[in-house]
């Protein structure tokens, strides 16, 4: 059974829209991999119907607990935010692949764009505990929405910050610290990039990665029902015109190969 | 006292009356990990057609109020795959295996059966006439009744397995369609596929689907489903299979005294994937509590208003 109701041990708003919450769990605490999902039902009614994907944005193991980091964006989340600690959260999982930590690569370029930061968190603790060198770009709307980046750099991530409203960082967006970067940088064959973010992000980094020598992993986001690749609703097209679900063939990608529209 | 749970629908003996739905379950193994498919009465498989199909444009799947709407247009490893690699599979899983067929038209119905009727692990053939998220066939075909009485004639002598009709709700009068299927030879009917519905998203003011409209399933189709699964009952003798929204074995227990035989579970799946074992589970109690022995006795009792 990968269905579990968990503990929620905290339960707080980071700014006005993006709440983290603390759930406990001994077996998702020891099985989630960085990129990997849960599938939450926010609550046990027929309304919402459907589980919501979140990624794992942080797992301490020594306290068996699981982090998810969520924007409030409509009906579900709405709801999950008014969640208690010490009521129980329902999820499944963890589902989908993951990224590929197993790749040869001594330097991670991790480029995050609004809630892409979720999953980040996780990937980094996993990558500095491999030893792997890290640096991350990442561009939110809002300053108030970039936390915890004192801890990374603490432990010799080199973060870049890129704010739409300025405030923190360069103004602009994560494009604008990643060209200088890969100018530098782009046929190091000892990089390997990872993006997470809305789907425009990806597609103009795509534009970028097209151009590098190293490889690029990217988790992606469609509405899912099932999350375990049944109902085939979350497709994804690739550029050699196959169809892959993002529930069970990802969420994490190939970067180059996906086809976007825009 | 264990109630008797096992139903008959047509030569087809069913351990217990809840199957799950074509569509959401995959070829059938899926969702071995979560709880032994060998525990429900049967399993549909995943529609199949004569080639493989990659289905619709994204975005093909979005919520609304106690339901779900779907545009995924059939997408299906194809006929050839799911006899080579699928079927197979469950060649050791100890329940029925019910084979779900659509074609785009009348021969290649017929053309399906013939590739898999005779597949020793095929127990019996769920034919889908009503699938509206493809161009051609699918709800065209399932909303006129004669089309369905050409497809069962041109089925028909090629089988002794029994042949379920799977009808669509959006359609005026179910009960002509219904009569249609049962003396062109069909031993039982399914009902109801989804029913046409859309979304907007209001901001934007595209629709919440690519493909603008598409079929809507889950609790706020149960209503409308137990509605067709009585009237069809009233027009047709051979067993009806209800289906549309059930998430509870009270659901289900409804189906049955409207005049269901049995059901299946569709969209519950995707939310709960163990729910078809508590809709058995709660078939169960009800039974326990209200002291019936046997689940046929429950089917099409309902009482007078
Ligand atoms: C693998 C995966 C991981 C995700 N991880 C996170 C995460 O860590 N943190 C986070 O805040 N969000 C994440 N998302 C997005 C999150 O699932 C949606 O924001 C959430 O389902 C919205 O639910 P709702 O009921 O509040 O919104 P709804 O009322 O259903 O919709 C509101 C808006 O959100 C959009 N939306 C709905 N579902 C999705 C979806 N599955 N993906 C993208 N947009 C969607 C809709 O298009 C609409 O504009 C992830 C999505 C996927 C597929
Ligand atoms: C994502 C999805 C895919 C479906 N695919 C099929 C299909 O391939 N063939 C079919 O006959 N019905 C298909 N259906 C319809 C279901 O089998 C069922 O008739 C319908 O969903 C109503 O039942 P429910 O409310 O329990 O889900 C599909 C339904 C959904 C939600
Ligand atoms: S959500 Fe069902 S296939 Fe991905």
């Amino acid at each position: 059974m990968y269905i579990e109701s968990c503990e929620i041990l905290t339960h707080e708003a980071i700014t006005k829209t993006v709440y983290r919450i603390v759930v406990s769990s001994e077996r998702l605490a020891r099985e989630c991999y960085p990129g990997q999902f849960l599938h939450v039902k926010v609550r046990e009614a027929i309304d919402p119907l459907l589980r919501r994907p979140l990624s794992v944005h942080r797992v301490i193991p020594k306290k068996n607990t699981i982090e998810l980091l969520y924007r409030v964006v409509g009906h579900g989340t709405r709801l999950m935010s008014g969640l208690k600690s010490g009521e129980l959260l329902n999820v499944m999982g963890p589902l989908g692949n993951g990224f590929d930590l197993e790749t040869p690569f001594d330097h991670a370029v991790i480029v995050a764009g609004g809630m892409g930061g979720a999953p980040v968190f996780f990937l980094i603790d996993t990558l500095l505990d491999m030893g792997k060198q890290v640096t991350l770009i990442w561009g939110v709307g809002d300053g108030k929405e970039i936390f915890g980046i004192e801890t990374f750099k603490a432990r010799g991530v080199d973060v870049q910050i890129a704010t739409e409203d300025g405030t923190v960082g360069k103004k602009g967006l994560v494009t604008d610290l990643l060209i200088p970067f890969l100018a530098k940088e782009k046929n190091n064959s000892t990089l390997c990039g990872f993006v997470c973010g809305p789907e425009c992000m990806l597609s103009s980094v795509q534009k970028l990665a097209g151009k590098t020598s190293f490889p690029w992993q990217a988790s992606l986001e469609e509405r899912m029902a099932c999350g375990i690749g049944v109902c085939r609703g979350c497709g994804v097209q690739l550029r050699n015109a196959d169809m892959k679900m993002v529930c069970d063939d990802g969420p994490v990608f190939n970067l180059k190969e996906i086809y976007f529209e825009a | 006292m264990k109630p008797d749970l096992s139903v008959i629908i047509g030569s087809l003996n069913l351990k217990n009356p809840v199957m799950t739905a074509s569509g959401t379950f995959g070829y059938g193994l899926e969702y071995a990990d979560y709880f032994d498919p060998a525990m429900l009465g049967g399993i549909i498989t995943k529609t199949v057609t004569l080639e493989p199909r990659a289905g619709n444009r994204m975005p093909r799947i979005a919520e609304t109020p106690a339901g779900m709407l779907n545009s995924i247009g059939l997408a299906n490893v194809g006929v050839e795959s799911f006899l080579e690699s699928k079927l197979p599979e469950l060649e050791n899983l100890k329940t029925a295996v019910i084979a779900n067929i659509a074609g785009n038209t009348v021969e290649e119905y017929c053309l399906l059966l013939q590739k898999i009727a005779n597949h020793p692990r095929v127990d019996a053939i769920e034919v889908n006439v009503s699938c509206p998220n493809v161009e051609q066939g699918g709800l065209a075909f399932g909303a006129d009744a004669s089309v369905i009485e050409e497809i069962m004639h041109c089925m028909r002598p090629e089988t002794d397995k029994p042949l379920i009709v799977k009808l669509t709700p959006n359609v005026t009068d179910i009960q002509s369609i219904a009569a249609a299927a049962e003396s062109a030879g069909a031993d039982a009917l399914s009902l109801i596929n989804t029913v046409l519905g859309m979304g907007v998203d209001i901001q934007t003011r595209k629709p919440l689907l690519a493909r603008i409209t598409g079929g809507l399933s889950g609790p706020a189709i149960k209503p409308i489903a137990l509605a067709k699964v009585y009237q069809a009952a009233q027009a047709v003798s051979i067993p009806i299979i209800g289906l549309g929204g059930i998430m509870t074995g009270e659901d289900a227990v409804e189906f049955l005294i409207a005049g269901a035989s049995a059901v299946q579970v569709g969209t519950l799946n995707f939310i709960q994937p163990d729910g078809a074992l508590q809709v058995i589970s709660g078939i169960e109690k009800y039974c326990i509590d209200h002291g019936i022995e046997r689940i046929q006795d429950l089917v099409g009792t309902l009482a007078e208003a």
